[in-house]
Parts: C-alpha cells; sequence; structure tokens
C-alpha cells in the first residue's frame, strides 16, 4: 500500500517535471519567433497550453531523460563531425577521379526504441561518410560514401555518446 | 544595402541553377526530388542573406517557413508520389 | 565592432564553396545514396556557417536565436528526408553503384 503510494507520488512529480519541461520549451521557442512584444502572449499562452497537452498525448514521459552534460559535451563533438563531414564531401566531389568507394554495413544498436535510436539515426546521416539508409527494428543499414574509413569505429563512438546524452546504460552481451 | 550579401546570395543562386540539371536529367523521380530538396536548404540561405542584406527582418520567418515546407515536399513525395507510381503499395 | 562584423563577412563567403561543391557533387556523384551524401552534408555545413556569420553581424540576440533555430529546423528536416528517401530507394530494391 505504501509501495504504491510512494510509486504515485513519484510519478506524479515525474510528470509534473515533464510538463515544466515542455512548457519552458515551448515558450523559448514562441519567444524567438516572435520577439519581445508582449502582447503577443496573448496567442502565446493558449498556443503553448495546447502544445504542452498535444505533446504529451502523442508522446507520453518518457523513462530517459537528457543529462545536462551530455548535452554540453554533445554540441561540440556534433559541430566539429558535421563540418569535418562537410569538407569531406567537397573533396570527394572535387578530386579529379572520382573519390567514391560505396558500400553497405548494417549495424546493430543497444539504444532503446523511440527518442534516442531515432536521433541517433538522424545524427548518422550527418557524420562524415555515413547516411543512414533503413531501419528495422534495432539494425540500421549504413551507406557509406567510401569503405575505406573507420564507418564501424565512428558509428560505435556516435552510439557512445548517444547513450551518454540519453543516460542510457549499453547493455552487457551486446552483438559486436 | 549591402551589395556583398546580396552578391553572396547570387552565387548560391547560381549553384540552384546548376542543380536544374539533375531536374532536367532525372534518371529517376528521387533525383529530381533531392534537386528539390536542394532547393530548400539554398532558398533558407538565400532569404537569409536577402534578410540581411536588404535590411528586411521579414525575410527570416519566411526563411523558417520555407525550411518547414521542403521538408513536408520530400515527406509527401516519399509517402505518396513515389510509392504509388511504381504500384508498391505503401505501408 | 568591426572587427565581428568583418568575421561574419569571412564566414559567410567560407560558407559559398560548401553550396557549390554540394550542387558539384549532386551532379558528379554516380547513385542515389552518394547524391544523398553530397545533398546532406555539404549544405547543411554550408547553411552553418552562414548562418554563424550572420549571427555575429547580428543587431540583437532575437535575431540570433531565430538564426540558431531555422539552422536546426533544416538540420532536422534534411537529415529525416535524408533518410526517407535513401530508406524508400532500398525498399524499391535500387541497388547502390559500387566501384
Amino acid at each position: 500500500m505504501q509501495d504504491n503510494n510512494r510509486l504515485s507520488i513519484h510519478s506524479h512529480s515525474h510528470l509534473g517535471r515533464c510538463i515544466f519541461l515542455r512548457f519552458l520549451l515551448f515558450s523559448a521557442v514562441w519567444l524567438v519567433l516572435t520577439g519581445s512584444e508582449a502582447e503577443s502572449w496573448i496567442i502565446g499562452f493558449p498556443a503553448i497550453g495546447c502544445a504542452v497537452f498535444l505533446s504529451l498525448k502523442l508522446s507520453p514521459s518518457s523513462h530517459v531523460s537528457l543529462s545536462f552534460v551530455g548535452i554540453c559535451s554533445f554540441i561540440p563533438f556534433f559541430l566539429r563531425q558535421s563540418s569535418l563531414s562537410g569538407i569531406d564531401v567537397m573533396r570527394r566531389a572535387l578530386s579529379r577521379r572520382l573519390a567514391v568507394n560505396p558500400g553497405l554495413v548494417s549495424y546493430t544498436t543497444f539504444l532503446p526504441e523511440g527518442a534516442p535510436r531515432i536521433f541517433f539515426v538522424n545524427t548518422i546521416s550527418l557524420l562524415p561518410g555515413t547516411l543512414s539508409a533503413d531501419l528495422q527494428s534495432n539494425t540500421v543499414t549504413v551507406h557509406t560514401i567510401d569503405k575505406n574509413i573507420p564507418i564501424w569505429a565512428n558509428i560505435q563512438n556516435l552510439e557512445l555518446r548517444i547513450a551518454i546524452l540519453w543516460r542510457v546504460t549499453p547493455q552487457k552481451g551486446k552483438a559486436l | 544595402m549591402s551589395y556583398l550579401h546580396i552578391s553572396c546570395a547570387l552565387i548560391i543562386l547560381c549553384s540552384i541553377a546548376a542543380g536544374m540539371i539533375r531536374i532536367l536529367s532525372g534518371p529517376t523521380a528521387a533525383d529530381r526530388m533531392m534537386a528539390a530538396q536542394l532547393f530548400g536548404t539554398c532558398g533558407v540561405a538565400i532569404l537569409l542573406l536577402l534578410a540581411k542584406g536588404m535590411d528586411t527582418i521579414v525575410l527570416l520567418d519566411i526563411a523558417l517557413v520555407f525550411a518547414l515546407l521542403a521538408a513536408l515536399a520530400t515527406i509527401t513525395f516519399v509517402r505518396r508520389a513515389w510509392h504509388e507510381q511504381s504500384g508498391v503499395p505503401r505501408r | 565592432m568591426i572587427t565581428l562584423d568583418n568575421l561574419g563577412i569571412l564566414c559567410i563567403v567560407m560558407g559559398l564553396p560548401f553550396f557549390l561543391t554540394g550542387t558539384v557533387g549532386l551532379l558528379r556523384f554516380p547513385d542515389i545514396y552518394t547524391r544523398l551524401h553530397a545533398l546532406t552534408k555539404a549544405d547543411n555545413v554550408g547553411l552553418g556557417l552562414i548562418i554563424l556569420g550572420l549571427s555575429l553581424q547580428a543587431d540583437n540576440l532575437f535575431t540570433v536565436a531565430k538564426l540558431i533555430l531555422i539552422w536546426i529546423l533544416v538540420l532536422i528536416a534534411s537529415s529525416a528526408s535524408c533518410h526517407l528517401v535513401a530508406r524508400s530507394a532500398m525498399q524499391k530494391n535500387i541497388h547502390p553503384w559500387v566501384k
């Protein structure tokens, strides 16, 4: 009985925190979109309310949460990798002989279904030389522009960083 | 008015114009759609440069809508046009 | 103040080659998948540099925030549509070009 009670209190506080964070996020977006005009909040508050409600209905509060330290370390990593990927494409497009040697690689990820996995699949496409071509349950098919670059290590590195970002602990016995 | 920003926008417009070759030559519908995606990104860049170059801050909002529409166009294309045209049933 | 402005100009000019090579890649690469590589990556970096340059030249923080919002939106949109196009190409059994 007591245990059950504690559980429900815990889930209530979790829901409250979730609502509060989404409210902050949507308010920030509204502020950016409309600038500093105070009148805009007459429309803004109802709109934000609707958005929070809809987002809770469509993607209920997940068990995974972002870690602040993870975000801080992920942003520089992402910026660096995506600029490298732009330079890489530039080099290949401009080389006199076509410098491509494409191939397909399958990768099994331990990231849980939902936001972390979607995020993983989308970021693969912005990394140097890789492009996510398919996703079947937990297997990502990656198209690579050059079979000679260490795709495996790159993707694994990205996967670990995303695991830190979403506070996912790597499962043991993961297929390598 | 800043000529630097406007000439940068012109250079990006040139890259769109070159992308049109891909639209004309195809070969698959997806290649044509990718050129449309190129228009999306380049269009956003041009609008942002014009917003600064012509001091029209409203163009930023248009760029925002443009970014959304380009994504929507691709998604609609993949979901409807490309699959139905080949007779593959949609999931 | 002048230096910040010049730095912005430098970033904008540095962004241009990415757009141009993105298009070169789109025209030169042999199949859908490799063209998608060129399109998504080069253009996103080009747009990122232009947005960085414009942010350095912006008058207030609201404009900077809006520019960054636009960049994030374009990043999400292009990586998602890139994945969708590649996936439906795979489902249609379009085989990647091999050397």
